[in-house]
């Protein structure tokens, strides 16, 4: 069922157990993987397509996931949660690395899925079944990938400052895109440095992030989100359709998620990772913006809009 | 022998000579948005066909303060002599019959932060069941209900009530918004936080005809002291702690503006204060029984405002003569987040701000001036 499944996506998995773990592989159906160069002849001998895994190919990312942290002092008591699809955003095509925990595994496969990055993941031994699962899920749910829906331009200089104001966009849903220059079409262009978004206020990315959701107006944001801390969104589309995905960063299942998005979108579909039979409810299409609710969601989910 | 005492007076406050509000300028109201489809009743339940009309039934047998026992038959008096006071008939039935017929759908805000410590009586709660049914109210048409469910399993409900009774919480899981009505909310940003709203219980706007609130009398460390308000507020709504986050809280606006959402307030006919326990500080918690005391009273009444008000000075009244601050003080300097609070009654988490119920006059939903009250007590 998951045969030659690793080798159809743009992600891969890292696997350096020795072969004799092979059976655990062919449980979850995982027939291709990235192996240590030493143990790639023997891995071939046991029938894998296996690639070498050079770290010096890839560029790392961080495990994704929530971090509660109760004896931190910060401005909100919001948890801080570490994703990479502002870094994915911001550094476009490259190879990417997930060396992740326990438990993680099927996040960072969802997260590269759902910014279409090329990525290969290190698992716990434990959370293969699991990975795998995802790996179906990922696998009914590709579709060629529509562009970048966003209010906010950032006109990247590359610099530390700026990659923490997109990594604090991000984490507030405030869809951004990177751009060269100002782009007329979106709703605010930001240049740090700049008179108006000076490098001293992009040293305080939580405040300066507030700044551009104020100068934004949430009702001209392109996609709220109600009854989550932890749900981040990335939004894809073009002429009638949208595309938004949602990914959980915490690790339990959302009971039930309220979310707004900018224009009129009559008809709504969903997939949801390990939710057999999804539905949008309370599902309203207004003339300027379309809400619906998402009665539960684990780790990620695909809705497909039209107009 | 039960001793009867009626009085029909203005009643004096007890120790509110001064607020301090009225030296201070008056908290900021932030931008409230509310949404709702619902209109406005001709006749809202709150302030109802009483404003400013409060009985007060005080039974010294109600409640045992050692072992905590409530005498159901006391409490079943103390109900049927608060409601016949309230409207003026002489048959219980029929002052229940002023307010629900049998058509209605009914909930019970009960309140059960406190609990196990203190809550909405299981005992008054069953006997308010008792009375709907003797006015053809079919169990299956009544819900017990409140926000958490954690919260109301603790109580128990379910083994004082007749079978039938639905008994129901907003949020099985802490946060869940599936409870809510997504339609109905008021959109306020206090600090930046994204989540911006806070929902309408759905059952009240999509099945209930009619509500009973069922708060306590309780000390509050953001709000000053929850009553009516605070309860049928931040009861029925989602997302709403996000109000008291810094020292410096929006409770004073934000516990008003709630209760006025349609239709919450036109559906909200009838105010039972169950004081037969009560806290004086520390609330809306109770984790310390020092800090418990025994009104071992009752307030009936339709007008929200004017029970908080007197509840102003039961609860002020009882930090006084423990030697507490009042509720009205409003020095930073008492106030020590996570320092103690819980157990020093002259350590605050917040400026309390007890105004809020003066507030909400102001948004029409009763009367505040405790000189215009039409209060009758009731010693049984």
């Amino acid at each position: 069922m998951f045969a030659l499944l690793a080798a159809l996506l743009a992600t891969g998995i890292f696997w350096d157990q020795p072969p004799e773990t092979a059976p655990v592989l062919k449980q979850a159906g995982i027939e291709h993987i990235y192996v240590a160069p030493a143990q790639q002849q023997e891995w071939k001998q046991k029938g894998y397509e296996v690639n070498a895994f050079d770290a010096s190919a890839f560029e790392k990312l961080l495990a994704p996931g929530v971090q509660y942290r109760m004896d931190v002092a910060s401005a909100t008591t919001v948890p801080w949660i570490d994703a990479n699809g502002w870094r994915i955003q911001r550094d476009g095509p490259k190879k990417y690395f997930y060396d992740v925990p326990k438990g993680r595994a099927s996040l960072a496969a969802a997260e590269a899925f759902v910014y279409g990055a090329d990525a290969v993941i290190h698992p716990d031994r434990e959370d293969l079944q699991m990975l795998a699962h995802m790996l179906v899920f990922v696998k009914q749910n590709q579709r060629p990938r529509l562009p970048v829906m966003a209010n906010i331009g950032v006109m990247d200089d590359g610099s530390a400052a700026t990659g923490e104001v997109l990594n604090l966009l991000a984490r507030r849903n405030l869809l951004f895109k990177i751009v060269r220059e100002p782009d007329p079409a979106l709703n605010l262009n930001i240049r740090i440095g700049s008179p108006e978004y000076p490098k001293q206020e992009a040293a305080d990315p939580y405040a300066f992030a507030q700044k551009v959701r104020e100068q934004l107006t949430d009702e001209k944001r392109l996609i709220r989100i109600f009854g989550s801390s932890v749900v981040l969104a990335h939004l894809t589309g073009d002429r009638g359709q949208a595309r938004l995905y949602l990914l959980n960063y915490s690790n339990r299942p959302v009971d039930g998620l309220r979310v707004r998005i900018l224009g009129s979108y009559p008809h709504g579909d969903v997939a949801a990772s390990g939710i057999a039979d999804p539905k949008l409810a309370d599902y309203n299409a207004g003339q300027e913006a379309t809400e619906f609710t998402l009665p539960r969601m684990n780790t990620v989910a695909v809705i497909e809009l039209r107009r | 022998m039960k001793r009867r005492r009626f009085l029909q007076a203005a009643a004096a406050p007890m120790i509110l000579a001064e607020t301090p509000l009225a030296k201070e300028p008056e908290p900021a109201v932030p931008a409230y948005r509310i949404v709702s489809r619902y209109k406005p009743a001709a006749k809202p339940g709150m302030p109802g066909p009483y404003p400013g009309h409060v009985v007060r039934v005080h039974a010294a047998r109600s409640i045992d303060a050692e072992t905590e026992k409530i005498d159901a038959t006391v409490v079943r008096d103390m109900i049927a002599r608060g409601m016949t006071a309230l409207t003026g008939d002489s048959d219980p039935r029929d002052s229940w019959a002023r307010f629900f017929s049998r058509d209605d759908v009914v909930g019970i805000k009960v309140n059960c932060s406190g609990a196990p410590g203190i809550m909405s009586s299981p005992e008054v709660v069953a006997e308010i069941v008792r009375n709907l049914g003797t006015i053809g109210v079919k169990p299956g048409q009544i819900y017990v209900y409140e926000r958490f469910k954690s919260q109301m399993d603790s109580v128990h409900y379910d083994r004082y009530l007749p079978p039938g009774v639905n008994l129901w919480a907003a949020e099985e899981s802490r946060g869940s918004v599936l409870g809510y009505d997504p339609a109905t909310y008021v959109d306020v940003n206090f600090f930046g936080e994204e989540d911006t709203r806070s929902n309408l219980v759905r059952l009240v706007s999509e099945r209930f005809t009619k509500i009973i609130n069922m708060p306590n009398m309780k000390d509050h460390g953001a709000a000053g002291v929850t009553g009516c308000l605070k309860n049928i507020a931040y009861g029925d709504f989602s997302n709403v702690a996000r109000s008291h986050r810094r020292e410096k809280t929006n409770t004073y606006s934000f516990i008003g503006t709630l209760a006025s959402v349609e239709p919450l307030r036109s559906r909200t006919v009838l105010q039972v204060m169950d004081g037969l326990r009560g806290v004086w500080h520390g609330g809306p918690f109770s984790p310390n029984r020092k800090f418990r005391f025994f009104p071992k009273e009752m307030m009936f009444g339709t007008d929200p405002v004017a029970l908080d008000r007197i509840l102003i000075d039961i609860i002020d009244g009882k930090r006084k003569a423990e030697g507490a601050m009042s509720v009205w003080n409003r020095s930073m300097a008492n106030v020590k987040p996570g320092r103690g609070y819980d157990d020093n009654p002259n350590i605050d988490r917040f400026i309390r701000e007890p105004g809020h119920i003066e507030y909400s006059s102001r948004l029409g939903l009763g009367m505040y001036d405790i000189a215009k009250f039409k209060i009758r007590k009731i010693e049984l």
